[in-house]
């Protein structure tokens, strides 16, 4: 069971559209629907809210404004961001109020009914103007310091220096923010949201209505969709109905369009580093200095974290003798910015690797010698925060694709047809990922999960994981069905609700599998303790009857004793019987056929104030190679050839593992080459639909796409010795990037190519134009 | 209200999903099958959340609901499951659908899945989760052998029966503030159209602006049950292409005589948008980044113009009259075809978007041509995207004729180019972007004629 490709937990309704989800959800006759009054402004003050016009509609049943709100502020981290507006508006489309209306059809038309007075004030919407004028979210306090830097940039035999920028990026999940409320007796609430985090979502929810947490109850069945997106921001929508259900008790709907999602919510941060960088003739790095830079938009969200993380990821898999890096995030007037695969590490990574494609054209070798010779390796395994890289698979993981992927024939034929000019020019690179794993907060690595078996030998198991469609279920399911050697269709993963398992955190940070697996899997062995201790008993041929019940208080597992395919044996004896019958023996013998188990990641702490300490239980690592051609006349990159190796430990399911990596690389790909998010002078997002805003469709797929994992039986530190695989392979769809680099620079006569990402086919042109021109 | 808003809200059909209710995602991907002389059309994909209810009359549209249950799944969903192709589930309804209509298109051709043919169908479904590499391999596993007919799940017969019982008539739908008239021949449309009438086709930009609440259409008119709107006529000297043809119908027919034109119809759009948008549309939507334009300049083709008072046929080039979306068609006239004239004439149609498959250009250029001597005998070139309408740069033109093919030429053009247009910048690119594209765009026309003159000397001049 437990490494076995058994399909997703809702496949078969997912093809068949029976999958339920918000939006989905037949409405009752008194539901109401709540829209949304942005700003049309980026700063300034607002001075009244005119809704008389409004009102008057037929179809508007009632307008909300902050007043309305008990708790007026929410936010994960600083309870800073207003659900509506208070007086100071602070970014472009930030909500202002809401109305309630019986017609879903005419939300746009009431939304034009509303007339709004606003002092507008100037706007800040760049890094570099936030930081003249302070506006900064968080600072890193202490920098991640190593050997004497300054000193190293002053005699190395080669230094550079230069600014990294790397764009932001919309999660683009399918399913825009959606939540309904339905009203319950005594003020109690029930939430079904598209959310990474009811716990959370109902502390909100709570807070804006000012109840007690234990009325309100966050469902979430399915997303369609997260990748972070729905960590932190989720929580507001579904406040927006719960404030409209509460007060007209009646159940309330809020579902975004994707042009509202994709102007009101946040995104990926975008990032600009300034670096100088100390290397050897070989390529080696001396020295590296690095200040990143985040633009964090109007509120904290979720971004001191997304900043450290960048952070922790500057090094990616290259060790750093000697380094500094130094971290803030900006305030500016953009939406608030948040949580997107990666968490700021591909911004922190992506910065080396475009500095290791820059030192190999200075230094007219391959940029692959550039990295091997820099890969954490042997002795050099301490991170620059000072946590030592254990079971360190980079050597072998690089080695292997450089072999699996003909690097070498590769770089011959490209340097061949890039000499032929035909107006096509070619790239080929190789980056790497060695993601972090654990929540750099520690206390969210906690988990808890309620396992239920019933007589016929099915069961429930329901635990603070929350499908987005990564496949958290079916791994769950397959490790409960594992412990109880149950077929993998008797285990059904219930949706996640805060009155089965209370404060949960979110499902992010590439661990809902880890943190929640192991949590089902604890509760599974302590049923399984009392199984056995009872199957033992039934053995040994001891029988109960109406005087005498057999007794187990806690049970002990005991290897002798195997649950495998529906059947319960004793290996010692060979004696063997159904499970079914067990199970039937433990319910008359009033033993439980269920429990809870809470789960904590053993042995985390880190203190960023003096940078020791253990920040991630263990890495996850990776490779990746691409192969990329350019159109010299129109900028329009084509993407060859994508070859990833990675190490997955022992994935419980090879299928969703290898759908994880394809579907991470491809999202990262757009990132760095389509994804443009393109504002006008005032503030507004102009690329805010699928039809401006270009994420990769199935041609964009690397022509020629194969994806291999090393064999790791060793990272027992993890449940099943499996890895987390959601996030880590984000970083690989960097070498699509760094392969326009490659490419443009045969054409650049050893002059450095600095483009920014996304490498739009105008960024291409561009810097072509640009370099080849004397 | 739209088939998806029908197919959810009234009929609780919510496998349908809509995600950017403008045909760019797919999600809320059906498969349509129109009836075309008392017979079923075969399953084309549609975008159900720009697909306006009405245009629908008379036709079977299959959802994901229809092909098959949980417990009885279509041979198509359950290789898609087998391949892992849905995470997060909201996009795979539409993936189903068009992976229905490919297999559907395989098994009438008789061919295999191949991975061209697999992306090909599903250009127009976005997926955010799974790299598509899981659909990809879905989609190539297909069994064609054990896969069910489309045409075989719901008998023509009974389909064709009830559509019989509703007697195909001219509709007209009536609203407190929306009239909608539907005629069955050309007469009565000529005689209802005003200047208060919106035509609408195939509504995959109308569907989108009215979505968007953009545009309110009072008065709407389509031709969508006129029969011989639909017909493609080739004669000696001409293609006359109805009103009605839709984009992939388009590609079919004109492939033979004009690959190039059926290449850039290929990278158009979608298949949802090619299966629903018209020439027609296309053309008196009049956009300067419509995708058609500039290769029906570059062509010589008419339009023909229908009214109650007569036919005319104007150019193509005086149809645009210079200002943005100024057409030479009087309120009452109607066009109700496009004529191309079959020449030896070659053309290079370059499209250049920030996605190559199913963007909105940046920059278009078309050149029709003919060669002699090396030089050339003709020339007219039309770039889109570089100003209010499309470009047609006259004075390029005259002076190529006459002098010697080479990069010089064409370096020449390059230059001169950028007197000629007038750029702006937007979310898809800077107007200096735009002219170094109208740049390069000439240099490649002239590496790409100069190679095929002289493959084995050739050096790109860019």
């Amino acid at each position: 069971m437990i490494g076995k490709n058994v399909r997703h937990d809702s496949g078969v309704s997912h093809v068949s559209g029976e999958s339920i989800f918000i939006d989905d959800r037949e409405a009752l006759g008194s539901e109401v629907f709540v829209g949304i009054l942005t700003s049309p402004v980026a700063h300034g003050v607002l001075k009244s809210i005119q809704s008389e016009k409004a009102l008057a509609h037929p179809n508007c049943l009632a307008v909300y404004t902050a007043d309305d709100f008990v708790q007026k502020k929410w936010g994960t981290i600083v309870h800073e961001q207003p659900f509506l507006v208070i007086d100071k508006i602070s970014y472009m489309d930030e909500a202002v109020a809401i109305f309630v209306t019986d017609n879903r059809y005419k939300i746009e038309e009431i939304k034009e009914l509303f007339t709004l007075e606003i002092d507008e004030l100037p706007a800040v919407f760049s890094i570099d103007e936030a930081r003249q004028k302070n506006m900064i979210i968080y600072q890193a306090p202490t920098p991640f310091e190593r050997g004497n830097v300054d000193e190293i940039l002053k005699t190395a035999p080669h230094t550079l220096a230069g600014r990294f920028r790397c764009g932001g990026q919309e999660q683009f999940y399918m399913e825009s923010q959606a939540a309904v409320v339905y009203p319950l007796e005594e003020d109690q609430m029930e939430v079904h949201s598209s959310s990474q985090h009811p716990s959370e979502t109902q502390r909100v929810v709570a807070e804006a209505l000012g109840l007690p947490f234990h009325k309100v109850t966050c469902i979430v069945k399915r997303m369609g969709g997260g990748f972070g997106g729905k960590e932190s921001q989720a929580a507001p929508i579904a406040a927006y109905a719960a404030v409209a259900a509460s007060k007209l008790k009646r159940p309330a709907r809020c579902i975004l369009t994707k042009d509202e999602d994709m102007k009101i919510t946040g995104k990926r941060h975008p990032f600009e580093n300034d670096y100088e960088v100390a290397f050897d003739d070989q390529g080696k790095i001396l020295a590296l200095k690095c200040d990143l830079k985040s633009d964090g938009g109007a509120y904290a969200d979720l971004s001191s974290s997304i900043l450290e993380r960048g952070m922790f990821h500057l090094d990616n898999a290259y060790y750093l003798e000697n380094c500094k890096i130094t971290g803030t995030c900006y305030r500016t007037h953009t939406h608030p910015n948040t949580a997107f695969r990666g968490f700021g590490g591909p911004q922190g990574a992506m910065t080396i690797e475009s500095i290791m494609e820059d030192i190999a054209v200075h230094l007219g070798i391959d940029s692959y010698d550039v990295r091997r010779i820099n890969l954490y390796e042997g002795d050099n395994v301490l991170t620059p925060y000072n946590q030592k890289l254990e079971n360190n698979l980079l050597p072998e993981l690089f080695d292997g694709l450089y072999k699996q992927s003909d690097y070498a024939q590769r770089r011959e034929k490209i340097k061949k047809f890039n000499a032929q000019k035909n107006g096509k020019v070619r790239g080929l690179s190789m980056s790497g990922t060695k993601f972090g794993i654990a929540f750099t907060a520690r206390f969210l690595n906690q988990g808890n999960a309620l396992v239920n078996l019933h007589l016929d030998g099915t069961a429930q198991v329901s635990t603070g994981a929350t499908e987005m469609g990564q496949g958290v279920n079916a791994k769950i399911a397959q490790i409960v069905a594992h412990a109880f050697g149950l077929d993998y269709l008797d285990v059904k993963v219930m949706p996640t609700s805060t009155e089965k398992n209370h404060n949960t955190s979110p499902t992010a940070a590439s661990s809902g599998s880890d943190i929640n697996g192991a949590a089902a899997l604890a509760a599974c062995n302590k049923i399984k303790s009392r199984l056995t201790s009872l199957a033992k008993l039934m053995f040994e041929g001891i029988k109960s009857d109406d005087l005498n019940e057999y007794e187990i208080k806690k049970g002990e597992l005991d290897s002798d004793i195997e649950f495998k395919d529906k059947k319960v044996k004793k290996l010692s004896s060979g004696q063997t019987m159904s499970l079914v019958e067990l199970l039937s023996a433990a319910y008359l013998n009033r033993i439980s056929l269920g429990d809870y188990a809470h789960f904590k990641t053993p042995a985390l702490g880190f203190s960023k104030e003096i940078v020791q300490g253990k920040a991630f239980n263990y890495f996850t690592q990776g490779a990746a190679v691409s192969e990329v051609e350019v159109d010299e006349y129109t900028g329009e990159l084509k993407v060859l050839r994508s070859d990833i190796y990675m190490d997955l430990g022992r994935p419980i399911n090879p299928g969703i593992d290898k759908g994880q990596v394809t579907g991470a690389f491809i999202q990262s790909m757009g990132w760095v080459t389509t994804e443009n998010l393109v504002y006008s002078d005032k503030g507004h997002l102009l690329t805010y639909s699928p039809t401006t805003y270009k994420i990769p469709n199935i041609h964009d797929t690397p022509r020629e796409f194969n994806v291999a994992f090393i064999s790791n039986d060793d990272n027992d530190c993890n449940v099943h010795r499996s890895k987390a695989v959601g996030e880590p392979p984000f970083l690989l769809g960097i070498s699509v990037w760094t392969a326009v680099k490659n490419a443009l620079s045969y054409r650049s006569q050893s002059k450095l190519i600095n483009i920014i990402s996304p490498a739009t086919n105008e960024v291409i042109i561009n810097e072509l134009t640009k370099v080849k021109s004397p | 209200m739209t088939m998806a808003e029908y197919l959810r809200y009234i009929r609780g059909l919510t496998g349908t999903k809509i995600v950017c209710a403008e045909g760019d995602c797919g999600a809320c991907s059906v498969l349509v099958s129109r009836i075309h002389n008392d017979q079923l059309s075969p399953y084309q994909s549609i975008n159900a959340c720009i697909a306006k209810m009405y245009l629908y009359e008379g036709c079977h549209i299959l959802t994901v609901e229809g092909l098959g249950k949980a417990m009885d799944l279509h041979p198509v969903q359950e290789v898609f499951v087998d391949e892992q192709g849905a995470q997060c589930g909201y996009c795979t309804p539409g993936f189903i659908c068009a992976m229905a209509g490919l297999a559907e298109d395989l098994k009438i051709k008789n061919q295999k899945p191949c991975a061209q043919k697999v992306k090909n169908y599903l250009t127009g479904n976005l997926c955010r989760c799974t790299g598509y590499e899981p659909i990809i391999q879905a989609g190539l596993k297909l069994d064609l052998e054990n896969t069910p007919s489309l045409k075989d799940l719901y008998r023509d017969e009974d389909i064709l029966a009830d559509y019989k019982k509703e007697k195909p008539i001219s509709i007209k739908i009536t609203g407190p503030d929306q009239e909608i008239f539907l005629p069955k021949t050309i007469d009565e449309a000529l005689a209802y159209k005003t200047h208060e009438v919106k035509m609408i086709s195939g509504a995959t930009d109308l569907g989108v602006v009215t979505n968007k609440g953009k545009l309110k259409l009072n008065k709407t008119l389509s031709l969508n049950n006129i029969e011989n709107l639909y017909q493609v006529e080739k004669s000696d000297h001409f293609y006359t292409i109805g009103a009605k043809v839709n984009l992939t119908e388009l590609e079919k027919k004109l492939s033979s005589d004009f690959p190039e034109f059926a290449r850039l119809l290929h990278i158009f759009a979608s298949p949802q948008i090619k299966n629903a948008a018209t020439l027609v549309g296309n053309l008196v939507n009049a956009s300067p980044i419509a995708d058609t334009i500039p290769f029906l300049m570059v062509s010589g083709a008419k339009v023909r113009l229908q009214s109650q008072k007569g036919l005319r046929e104007v150019e193509i080039k005086s149809f645009f009259k210079g200002g943005y979306k100024e057409l030479d068609l009087r309120d009452d006239e109607i066009v109700t075809a496009v004529i191309i004239p079959r020449t030896q004439d070659e053309y290079k149609l370059y499209k250049v978007s920030v996605r190559k498959d199913l963007d909105i250009s940046v920059v278009t250029f078309a050149a029709g041509y003919k060669l002699q001597n090396n030089q050339f005998e003709s020339l007219r070139l039309a770039l889109g995207g570089v100003g209010p309408i499309v470009i047609t740069p006259k004075k390029l033109e005259q002076n190529a004729l006459g002098k010697n093919l080479g990069p010089k030429l064409f370096q020449y053009l390059a230059q001169e180019v950028e007197h000629e247009i007038t750029p702006m910048t937007d979310h898809r690119g800077s107007d200096q972007f735009r002219y170094q594209l109208a740049r390069n765009l000439m240099i490649k026309f002239g590496d790409e004629i100069l190679k095929e003159l002289n493959p084995s000397q050739f050096e790109a001049s860019i």
